[in-house]
């Protein structure tokens, strides 16, 4: 049994409340910062920007390139902002600017890169002890995808974002998420399906 | 242990899953948000302090005005050549003022030869 086996993560349940009104405070912030108010965007920046980080790693090779990608993703918001409709989500909105910024600023270093490219995928271990074989070797099987399967992967295994959100965020059907997730998912697994044979 | 039976009934692999969440993990640390917050934040309040910016109001007049201009300037241009055209047609129509001396010499009755002849000896 595969339940027995590998423990499950936690699902996230949503509290709809506590959605509603967190909805409603940032549309407040989202017509206040296009009244021209610094603070308010402050607060939306504040509100987002761990999530766009989040998307912007995901696309991207390094943290540096994410960073960037979400300074740029909101400097390209906060010049849009007048043609933003309030009754929109702004998370959706600017996480598909971020996600914009952040293919841009990878189109950008693999015409730079073109001699250099990695076969591996550089993963920040924080903890040396942490760097096993199934880090390397995920760093490896990740190098293996292509980059938006491996957007794709990790916006929803690690991210949580659903088929539709991902497809809306990169730009393709979400048929096509599904699928690249699917084959992602099964390329990982083979290249470390010998790895789980020796546990 | 095959890697299929890892598979939960989402379809991924947890084990995967968790140290991919460790590796993309965000930073954990509140100073570098605000920090990010704050950087942010200096890159917006220099592009809304540009010189440009008092410039952006005036976008939709400016548009407004270059498509007037566009109007005016297409117009002005139907009716100059309109003007060359009726000019150039004049020019053709109307009557020379000194008529050509073959043509004199046919008036006078003489025979279509013998005025291409006076007309080519003529001084």
């Amino acid at each position: 049994m595969a339940a027995t086996t590998a423990p499950q993560l936690a699902p996230c349940m949503p509290d709809v409340p506590a959605e509603n009104a967190a909805r409603a405070n940032e549309r407040t912030l989202v017509l206040a910062a296009q009244r021209g108010s610094n603070d308010a965007f402050a607060s939306l920046v504040r509100l987002h920007e761990r999530r766009a980080y989040a998307v912007a790693r995901a696309i991207t090779a390094t943290h540096e390139d994410a960073e960037d990608a979400v300074q740029e993703g909101f400097l390209h918001a906060y010049r849009a902002l007048a043609r933003f409709r309030p009754e929109q989500a702004f998370g959706a909105w600017l996480y598909r600017i971020v996600a914009n910024a952040a293919l841009d600023i990878g189109r950008r270093r693999k015409v730079r890169d073109t001699d250099t490219l990695p076969d591996t995928v550089a993963l920040p271990f924080r903890d040396p002890a942490e760097s096993d074989e199934l880090r390397r070797r995920l760093g490896e099987g990740l190098a293996a995808l292509t980059e938006r399967q491996r957007a794709v992967l990790v916006l929803h295994d690690v991210e949580g974002f659903t088929h539709g959100e991902i497809g809306q965020m990169l730009g393709m059907p979400e048929g096509t998420a599904r699928s690249d997730l699917h084959h992602a998912r099964a390329a990982l697994r083979r290249a470390l399906s010998d790895l789980w044979s020796e546990r | 242990m095959s890697p299929e039976s890892r598979i939960g009934p989402n379809g991924r692999d947890d084990d995967v899953t968790r140290v991919l969440r460790q590796v993309y993990a965000a930073p954990a640390d509140p100073s570098y948000w605000e920090s990010l917050e704050a950087r942010i934040m200096a890159r917006i309040r220099g592009d809304s302090d540009g010189w440009w910016m008092p410039l952006s109001g005036w976008g939709p007049v400016g548009l407004i005005a270059a498509g007037l201009a566009l109007v005016v300037a297409g117009l002005t241009f139907t009716h100059a050549r309109e003007e060359e055209a009726r000019l150039a047609y004049e020019m053709v129509i109307e009557t020379p003022r000194s008529l050509p001396q073959q043509v004199a010499a046919a008036r006078e009755g003489t025979p279509a030869r013998e005025a291409t002849l006076h007309f080519v000896i003529a001084p």
